[in-house]
C-alpha cells in the first residue's frame, strides 16, 4: 500500500541568476515497509526531493507544483505547527556526513534525550533507558558509555549508527536517508545499509535512499527511482530495471560501471554534460546526450510508459526497447 | 591536561605578561618629561626643598635601583603613594576599584542578559522587522558616544521622570542614617551582607542609570556578535537534522544553536569589560561616580605616574584574569577545545 506518494513536484530555487529548476515534476510512490532506492546524478534534484518531503528546504527554495501525499494527506498543505508534529515523529531524516549532522558541543546521550523529550515527555530515567536501548539497537558498543561521549570522539561508522538511533528515537514510519554511507569507508558502508536493512525487517520503517550508487540500490533496494535534471527517467522493481534497463540514461549509467574483469579496457561514459538547472527543457532532458535520440525527443517530453508492472520509463523509445 | 594544570601554567605564563607591562608602564612614565619632585612638593616650592624631596622619594638614584625599590614595595602589597593627594594609592583603589568593578559588572550583565536573546532571535529571522530594529539599536549603541548618552539619560530620567537619582553611590541620608559597612566595597554586596535594604535598594537605584548607560556599548556588541553566528550556527547540518528531528524551534535556538553562538560574544564582551575598568570615566564623572576612570584621568593630567602605574598593574591584572575566565568557560562549552 502506499504510504507516501510525491506527485507532479515541482520545486525551484531564486538565484542570482534567474530561477534554477531543481525538479521539473516528478511522481513515484513508496510503499510501506520497503525501501526505495532515489539515484541519480549530483545535482538532479535527489537531496531537494529528500528535503520537500521534510519540509526543510532552504529559504530561496519554492515548491510551485505538486503534491506530497503521506497517508493521504498533502505535507505541503499542513500548517508549520502540523508540519513540525510529523518531523521525527513521522517522517526522520539522516544525512550524509554524520560529523556535521550530529551537534559537536553535546553529548550524543543528551542529543537523542532532546529528540525523546520533544516527543513524548516522560521522567528523565525513563528517556535514559530509551536512549540506551536505541543505542543498543544500532549497534553501538556500550550504550551506557555512549550517553556521556561527544560526536568527535566516535569513528565514522559510529557517528552514522548514533544519527540513525536519533532518527529511530520518535519511531518515525519513513526514513530519508540523504547519502548516508557517502563520506564513510567502503566496510562501514556495508554495515551501515545493513543495519538500514534490519531495521525495515524488524520495525517495517519505509526507507528512502538517496544516492549516486547503483551498486547500493542494488544491494539494499526494493524499488528505485531513477532521476535526471529534474525528472523521473525510469523507475521500478529493482530486479526488473537491472535486468532490462529502458531508458537510454539508465542503461547508459549501467553500461559506465566498471565490472570485474574490465580490467583494461576503458571505462564507458554517457557523453555530454547535464543540462543547466537554469534552462527550460521543451523536450526530453536527456536528448542532447542520447545516442537514440530522434526528432521527437527535442520537442516533446516523454509520458510515462508502462513496461511490464511496476516499471516505467519516460522514453519515446521505450518499445523499441522492449522489443529487443 | 586538566583544569587545574592550565589553570596554573597559563597563570605561570601571565606572570611573564605582568612582568612585561610593569617593566614597560615603569621606565616610560619616568622618561617623560615631568617633574614629579615639584609635583611632590605643592605649590610654589623652593628648590631646596625640591631637592630634599627628591632624595627622600629615591628619585636622585640610578633608575634600575629605583624600579628594584618599586618591586620591593610591590612584592609587599604596597603600590606606593600619588604624587599629588600624597595619599596611598591602595587605600584609594580599594575605594575606587569596586566602585569602578561593581559599575562595569553591572553594565556586562546588563549587556549579556539583553544582548543575547535579542541576538539569538535576530539571528533566526533574519531580514524580519526584528532583525533590522535590532541591528539600528546595535548600531547605535555601539556608535552613540557614552557621554551624550549619559546626559540624555539624566535628562529623561532624572530631570523629566524623576524615577532616577543624577548621580554619585547612595543618597547623602542614607550614607548618614544608614551607613554601609565596608567589606567588599561593593555597595550591593555589601548591603546585602549586613542586610541594610534601605541602603541596597539606594545603592541598587543609584547603579541603574550609570550601568544602563555604560551597557550600550557592550550590549550592542554582544547582539551583533549573537546575532551574526547564530545566523551562521543555523545554516549548520546538525541544526537542519535536530529541526528533522522535530526537536521544537525553542530548544534549537536557546539550546542546541546558541551553545554554538555564544562563544564570540563572550569573547569581545570580555575584552570590553577590561576596557571599561579605565574607559567608563566619562561616564564616571558625569554621574559622580567615585571610580578608577575618575581617578586614574586626574593622575594623568597630573602626571601622578605612581598612581599610573599601580592603575596599569591593576587593569593587566584585570585583563589576565577575565581572559583565563573567557578561555575556561570554552572549554567548559566545547569538548573538543584542548586546555593547552
Amino acid at each position: 500500500m502506499a504510504l507516501l506518494s510525491i506527485e507532479n513536484l515541482t520545486v525551484e530555487f531564486n538565484t542570482p541568476f534567474g530561477a534554477v529548476y531543481a525538479i521539473r515534476g516528478i511522481d513515484f510512490t513508496l510503499r510501506k515497509g520497503e525501501i526505495l532506492g532515489l539515484v541519480g546524478e549530483t545535482g538532479c534534484g535527489k537531496s531537494v526531493t529528500g528535503r520537500s518531503i521534510i519540509g526543510l528546504l532552504d529559504d530561496n527554495a519554492r515548491i510551485t507544483a505538486g503534491r506530497i501525499l503521506f497517508e493521504d494527506v498533502d505535507l505541503l498543505r499542513l500548517s508549520d505547527a502540523a508540519m513540525h508534529e510529523v518531523r521525527g515523529n513521522r517522517i526522520a531524516m539522516i544525512f550524509q556526513d554524520p560529523a556535521t549532522a550530529l551537534n559537536p558541543l553535546f553529548t550524543i546521550g543528551a542529543q537523542i534525550m532532546d529528540v525523546l523529550r520533544a516527543h513524548r515527555p516522560a521522567k528523565r530515567g525513563d528517556l535514559k533507558t530509551d536512549a540506551m536501548s536505541l543505542f543498543a539497537d544500532v549497534g553501538l558498543p556500550d550504550p551506557a558509555q555512549m550517553m556521556h561521549v561527544y560526536p568527535h570522539q566516535l569513528s565514522g561508522g559510529q557517528q552514522q549508527r548514533a544519527m540513525i538511533a536519533l532518527s529511530l528515537a520518535a519511531e518515525p514510519d519513513v526514513i530519508i536517508a540523504d547519502e548516508p554511507t557517502t563520506a564513510l569507508d567502503v566496510t562501514i558502508q556495508a554495515q551501515i545499509l545493513d543495519l538500514l536493512r534490519v531495521l525495515q525487517r524488524e520495525r517495517s520503517i519505509s526507507v528512502i535512499l538517496i544516492t549516486h550508487d547503483l551498486g547500493i540500490v542494488a544491494e539494499t533496494c526494493q524499488q528505485v527511482v531513477v532521476l535526471y535534471a529534474g525528472r523521473v527517467a525510469e523507475k521500478g522493481a529493482v530486479e526488473a530495471i537491472f535486468a532490462a534497463p529502458q531508458h537510454p540514461y539508465t542503461r547508459g549509467l549501467l553500461a559506465a560501471l566498471p565490472r570485474p574483469g574490465s580490467r583494461g579496457s576503458d571505462l564507458q561514459v554517457i557523453a555530454g554534460a547535464v543540462p543547466s538547472g537554469l534552462e527550460r527543457i521543451a523536450g526530453c532532458a536527456f536528448a542532447p546526450r542520447c545516442e537514440y535520440v530522434m526528432e521527437i525527443c527535442r520537442g516533446q517530453q516523454p509520458a510515462f510508459s508502462d513496461i511490464k508492472q511496476a516499471h516505467q520509463s519516460a522514453c519515446h523509445l521505450h518499445e523499441t526497447f522492449a522489443d529487443a | 591536561m586538566t583544569a587545574l594544570t592550565f589553570l596554573l601554567r597559563r597563570l605561570g605564563l601571565s606572570v611573564f605578561v605582568f612582568i612585561g607591562v610593569l617593566v614597560l608602564t615603569f621606565f616610560v612614565s619616568r622618561v617623560i618629561p615631568g617633574n614629579p619632585a615639584a609635583l611632590y612638593a605643592g605649590a610654589r616650592p623652593r628648590p631646596e626643598q625640591v631637592a630634599a624631596i627628591k632624595v627622600k622619594l629615591g628619585l636622585d638614584k640610578p633608575l634600575p635601583e629605583q624600579f628594584l625599590v618599586y618591586v620591593r614595595d610591590l612584592l609587599d602589597g604596597d603600590l606606593g603613594e600619588s604624587y599629588h593627594s600624597r595619599r596611598s594609592i591602595n587605600t584609594d583603589l580599594s575605594i575606587f576599584l569596586p566602585a569602578t568593578l561593581e559599575l562595569v559588572i553591572a553594565a556586562v550583565i546588563i549587556a549579556l542578559i539583553l544582548g543575547i536573546p535579542v541576538g539569538v532571535l535576530a539571528g533566526a529571522y533574519p531580514g524580519s522587522v526584528f532583525d533590522y530594529a535590532t541591528r539600528l539599536a546595535a548600531v547605535a549603541g555601539v556608535s552613540v558616544p557614552s557621554f551624550w548618552l549619559a546626559l540624555i539619560a539624566q535628562f529623561v530620567f532624572f530631570s523629566t521622570l524623576g524615577w532616577l537619582p543624577l548621580g554619585g553611590r547612595v543618597s547623602r541620608d542614607i550614607s548618614l542614617f544608614y551607613p554601609i559597612a565596608a567589606q567588599t566595597g561593593f555597595y550591593i554586596i555589601d548591603a546585602a551582607i549586613s542586610s541594610n535594604w534601605r541602603a541596597f535598594f539606594d545603592a541598587l537605584h543609584h547603579l541603574i542609570l550609570p550601568a544602563l548607560v555604560l551597557s550600550a556599548y557592550p550590549l550592542g556588541i554582544t547582539i551583533r556578535m549573537t546575532q551574526a553566528s547564530m545566523l551562521e550556527v543555523l545554516s549548520e547540518t546538525y541544526i537542519t537534522s535536530a529541526r528533522a528531528a522535530g526537536i521544537s524551534q525553542r530548544v534549537i535556538l536557546f539550546k542546541l544553536a546558541l551553545k554554538n553562538a555564544i562563544m564570540p560574544a563572550l569573547t569581545v564582551v570580555g575584552l570590553s569589560f577590561a576596557y571599561s575598568i579605565t574607559g567608563a570615566f566619562l561616564v564616571e564623572t558625569i554621574f559622580s561616580w567615585p571610580g578608577v576612570g575618575k581617578y586614574v584621568t586626574e593622575a594623568v593630567l597630573n602626571v601622578d605616574f605612581p598612581v599610573i602605574i599601580a592603575v596599569t598593574l591593576v587593569v593587566t591584572i584585570v585583563y589576565i584574569l577575565v581572559n583565563l575566565f573567557v578561555d575556561l568557560l570554552q572549554a567548559l562549552l566545547d569538548p573538543r577545545v584542548r586546555l593547552g
